[in-house]
């Protein structure tokens, strides 16, 4: 949940699932209108986003290098018109 | 038609066989009335079959179960088929409940190919009638490591009876089960399950079945296993048996999208009657995979079961599998209270993870009150993901398939 490069968590070392799980539990705990932000490998990072996409989140993502990933994940602000 | 069978080789608590006596009581009154009508004497065709074998047996002379097996008993259509060399190594007796329902209880076994009588042959009997086509496979969820627990046993005489009915047989290997595949076996007083596997694997390709045995990513890696990650998606291990492959998770859930049967120690197949049609093909038809209902059933924190049951169903439901976890028994101890986790601590709080993912798609959590009720405990109020559900509500979630399912059966898992 933060711009810094060197707090972003690096869950490259999760699998899939756990990954999900790690997400979720974040995004719950999120202020609103905040950013989650994390270091994934590629594998993860298709697994990150199509689900979240699909679930009312902003999913971002940044190759930073050879098989690491940032994403930012944010929820999607409701507008008030559809 | 295809019984509702129960494949159980744990210890049986009193607890446990008083919720499932429930349960059928509530499908033979509510749900399917018109078998009570019709008994007079024990039909052929049996609805529910349960398969004992292991611990499991102790509870047909134990006191305090016995009592409740007889009135199981005494419901229509309901048979026990109980593992005979296991009943003989144990010495336990089942005279006298044999005596009273001599057609229900059964404890002479099926011969195998070898002359000698198989449990695993009449297991097989069941676990492969859901299978159209043929070849059909049979899988297997091992979860407990080798020579400390019989089970590994029980899953290698699952598979080779799957083989020696010419079946293709699956091997899951998930928690402490991913050391059946470890390389170097070398027990002396028993038999050695990873040069079993060996031969197994071996005599299957002989035989032109497929054998597949598949070890858990994560729970491989933890332990050692997973000696060369290429970081998408190879996994090598210098410790593991050639048939043993590591595979990620989902790559595993990705097996329960076919219809076939799949057991584990303590497991059941409930039959769908009326939505359900067996599918044509063994491949992943869209809305024909199985659903899954997982029970925790152990304490948090303890063991890695409980963890390891909410993280299967969460990628049984993100595979899109219509999963249900039920908190029932010790596992109920999940939802107590407040759980807090030191800051910075590498676990998870199973009840942040619990109320993650409450909510997601394919996936429903469940809370059993009787078992909360017999603690004394009430759920953590903010678990509000997760429903509170008494015997009727099990009933159906355990004999209706989730909406918009067409598959022909359910698979249910004991963590």
């Amino acid at each position: 949940m933060t711009d810094t490069p060197a707090e972003v968590s690096d869950f490259s070392n999760l699998t899939c699932t756990n990954l999900m799980i790690r997400l979720k539990i974040l995004l719950k705990k999120a202020p609103p209108h905040s950013t989650v932000d994390c270091i994934v490998r590629r594998d993860q990072r298709d697994t990150i986003d199509v689900p979240f996409s699909k679930t009312g989140y902003d999913v971002r993502i940044r190759k930073i290098d050879a098989n690491r990933y940032r994403v930012s994940l944010k929820k999607k602000e409701q507008g008030l018109f559809p | 038609m295809t019984p509702h069978f129960f494949l159980l080789g744990g210890l049986l608590s009193v607890e446990r066989l008083s919720w499932i006596q429930e349960c059928l009581k509530f499908f033979f009154v509510k749900l399917n009335p018109e078998n009570l009508l019709h008994h007079t004497k024990p039909p052929r065709d049996a609805v529910f079959v349960f398969l004992l074998t292991g611990d499991a047996l102790y509870s047909l002379q134990n006191p305090q179960t016995l009592p409740l097996w007889e009135v199981i008993l005494s419901m229509p259509s309901v048979k026990i088929i109980c593992d005979l060399k296991e009943l003989e190594l144990r010495g336990i007796s089942i005279g006298r409940l044999k005596m009273k329902n001599p057609e229900q209880v059964i404890d002479q076994n099926s011969l195998a190919l070898n002359g000698q009588p198989s449990f695993w042959k009449d297991v097989m009997k069941y676990a492969r009638q859901h299978e159209q086509p043929v070849p059909s496979t049979v899988g297997y969820l091992q979860m407990e490591s080798p020579y400390m627990n019989q089970s590994s046993h029980a899953a290698l005489q699952f598979l080779a009876a799957g083989v020696e009915a010419h079946a293709s047989v699956d091997l899951y290997t998930y928690l402490d089960g991913i050391h059946l595949g470890h390389t170097g076996q070398n027990p002396s007083e028993c038999t050695n399950i990873g040069s079993s596997l060996e031969g197994l694997y071996d005599k299957a390709l002989k035989k032109g079945l497929a054998c597949q045995m598949l070890a858990c990513g994560r729970c491989s890696a933890a332990r050692g296993y997973s000696t060369w990650d290429d970081g998408q998606g190879v996994v090598i291990s210098t410790c593991t048996i050639k048939p043993v492959k590591i595979r990620n998770l989902q790559e595993i859930i990705g097996q329960f999208g076919r219809s076939h049967i799949i057991l584990a120690k303590n497991s059941a197949s409930i039959k769908f009657k009326k939505e359900g049609k067996t599918s044509s093909l063994p491949l992943r038809e869209t809305g024909r995979t199985p659903p899954v209902t997982i029970f925790v059933t152990d304490r948090p924190y303890g063991t890695e079961d409980a963890f390891g049951a909410v993280s299967f169903a969460v990628s049984c439901a993100y595979e899109g599998i219509k999963t249900r976890v039920i908190f029932i028994e010790e596992g109920v101890y999940t939802l107590m209270g407040e759980h807090k986790l030191e800051k910075g601590a590498h676990f998870f709080n199973l009840q942040e993870v619990v109320d993650a993912v409450a909510g997601s798609e394919n996936l429903q959590l469940f809370a059993f009150q009787p078992s909360l009720s017999q603690r004394g405990i009430i759920k953590n109020k903010k678990l509000n993901g997760v429903l509170n559900i008494g015997i009727p509500e099990l009933g159906q979630l355990l004999f209706y398939p989730p909406n918009g399912g067409l598959a022909n059966h359910q698979r249910v898992i004991f963590f």
